[in-house]
């Protein structure tokens, strides 16, 4: 199932669930989130953001929690990683990181990238 | 950027999103757009939601059509409708369903006059109808249980044998019935036609129409009632002469007078007091009478005397016939009177007999001779009450008020002549005196013409204006 709509992992669904490792998260402060981690360069809309979020939520890469009581009217969805999602993540960035050491080989990279 | 956009935004994507994330969709929109001020960064918001726009869209509409709709929350005892099958019928099937339907609609009306026979024959069409109008306002008038007895006074007539025949269906013809039905036809004309010459020039037509062998072809005893009421029309030129299949028993009625009403009647009369619905004085001292029907002398003279003696003071006098649907015409006659200072002929096609048609003016103790007089008409208005109002506006006696009425004057005899056909012929043709066509068919044209309903107001001011002159 995975495999079907999450592979590859698109950058949006990879990003969103690097955000959550740390800690459990609303849309919106995903999306800051994933703005902040990208450098600026990846500002989610609503649409991209839970468009990916629900094929995340479907894929039980991350289930969705009760946030903290911030406020009595507006009440904000938060989400969590699932195992499998931290799992997705790890394997995710092991790829990049191979992908890293390729580039690294053959010099693509100058300068003193890790 | 202010809400209604990303209301509207939102209404781009498909309804299991909306549904789903709808409100956070809104939020995060409101979030960004309270957080990113100032003019670049507005700028790069409407950016962002383009480019959003054009990556999630196509992927949410995809994903929507792939993945079934999860089934909501039924709410319990409430009951829903879900399709199975989620993809909507291929471009294919519904061409086919369109050609199947459109073929279907179509063959309707060619199936329906093949097996069906609903075309009615040529006589009985809606004018030819009218003819015999009488029928058709007394099988109103029974139905309402008003007038029983003058449905049973009336012969039976042609849209009652009209609608029996579509439902009957329709024995075949060979040439010895039709021999038959034409040496029957004959004799019954002979003898019940009021112009002999006629009805022999009529017979020598028919006998040589046979002869010819022009009637080979009709194989059906309703086209053929149809064919020899169009050469009996030719050969007469008398279009109240009628050919008529029905598969119900018509009794030959014996001509006049009229049966006296039974019983039932004369109860049903007093109950309804006569069908004087309203006898009253308006202000004004305008006499009002809502009469509705013409009910037979013998069993209401007293009900109508009583109500023209309590309106017989009165300056104006209004006859409401909105809701008559007809009656006796010796009731006519009755009321007729007491409006004529001298006997007056009464034009009435509706009585079966020739006796004669004078009023019996003038009444004793009648103050009504010489005042003016409304009568109200509605599409309705039919027969005796047409009786009525036609021979009043003749003679200039009254102001006829509302809608032309509905035209039904002659009665008519139906003469079975075997194998479930009948001659029809009208039995009277009693003198009219206007040069004037009557009001057969073509009803009654009010000299004021008001709908129904604003009939009786328009009559009160118009007797009210005479009176201040």
């Amino acid at each position: 199932m995975a495999k079907q709509k999450l592979s590859p992992l698109p950058a949006a669904a990879f990003q969103i669930l690097l955000a959550l490792v740390g800690e459990d998260l609303h849309g919106y402060a995903i999306m800051r989130a994933v703005a902040e981690q990208t450098g600026g360069r990846m500002r989610l809309g609503p649409g991209t953001l839970y468009g990916s979020v629900r094929v995340l939520l479907e894929e039980k890469l991350i289930e969705e929690v009760e946030g903290p009581k911030e406020s009595k009217t507006e009440r904000r969805r938060y989400y969590r990683l699932s195992p499998a999602g931290r799992k997705l993540v790890r394997a995710e960035a092991e790829r990049l990181a191979d992908l890293l050491r390729v580039a690294r080989t053959k010099k693509v990279l100058r300068g003193d990238y890790v | 950027m202010s809400k209604d956009l990303f209301a509207l935004l939102l209404r781009l994507y498909p309804s299991s999103f909306r549904e789903e994330y709808g409100d956070e969709y809104l939020r995060l929109l409101r979030d960004r757009a309270r957080d990113e001020t100032g003019i670049w960064r507005s700028v790069r918001l409407g950016f962002d939601l383009v480019v959003d726009l054009i990556i999630s869209l196509p992927r949410e509409y995809r994903l929507a059509k792939a993945v079934p709709k999860r089934s909501t929350a039924v709410p319990s005892g409430v009951p829903m409708f879900f399709s199975i099958d989620d993809a909507s019928p291929g471009r294919g099937s519904l061409l086919f369903g369109a050609v199947v339907s459109l073929i279907t609609l179509m063959s309707f009306p060619t199936l329906a006059n093949h097996f069906g026979n609903l075309e009615p024959p040529h006589g009985w069409s809606e004018v030819q109808a009218g003819r015999y109008e009488e029928g058709g306002s007394d099988r109103r008038a029974s139905s309402s249980g008003l007038q029983q007895a003058t449905a049973t006074a009336k012969p039976a007539t042609a849209p009652e044998a009209d609608n029996t025949k579509t439902q009957a269906g329709d024995p075949a013809l060979d040439s010895a019935t039709r021999h038959r039905i034409v040496t029957n036809l004959i004799a019954s004309l002979k003898q019940h036609y009021d112009d002999p010459a006629v009805a022999e020039r009529a017979a020598a037509k028919l006998l040589s129409h046979e002869q010819k062998g022009d009637y080979n072809g009709v194989a059906s005893a309703a086209d053929f009632a149809q064919r020899l009421t169009s050469d009996l029309w030719q050969a007469t030129d008398d279009n109240d002469l009628e050919m008529v299949f029905t598969r119900r028993t018509i009794p030959d009625r014996p001509r006049n007078p009229i049966p006296p009403p039974p019983p039932a009647y004369a109860a049903e009369m007093q109950r309804l007091n006569c069908t004087f619905e309203k006898v009253e004085l308006l202000p004004h001292n305008i006499g009002y009478v809502k009469l509705n029907s013409f009910p037979h002398p013998s069993v209401c003279q007293k009900a109508a005397t009583e109500a023209l003696a309590k309106v017989n003071n009165a300056d104006t006098l209004i006859f409401d016939l909105r809701d008559n649907r007809g009656g006796f015409p010796d009731m006519v006659k009755l009321i007729a009177s007491y409006l004529f200072d001298h006997p007056e002929y009464l034009y009435s096609p509706i009585d079966n007999t020739t006796k004669d048609s004078w009023t019996n003016s003038p009444v004793v103790g009648s103050n009504l001779m010489h005042k003016p007089v409304f009568v109200l008409t509605s599409s309705h208005t039919i027969s005796a009450a047409e009786e009525f109002t036609f021979n009043l506006k003749m003679l200039k006696r009254a102001t006829i008020i509302g809608e032309t009425t509905a035209g039904g004057a002659h009665a008519a005899s139906l003469h079975p002549i075997g194998d479930n056909l009948y001659l029809g012929t009208v039995d009277v043709r009693p003198i009219n005196p206007y040069s004037k066509h009557d009001w057969n068919q073509i009803g009654i044209d009010p000299d004021v013409k008001v709908s129904a309903a604003e009939a009786l107001n328009k009559a009160v001011e118009l007797a009210e204006r005479n009176k201040n002159k």
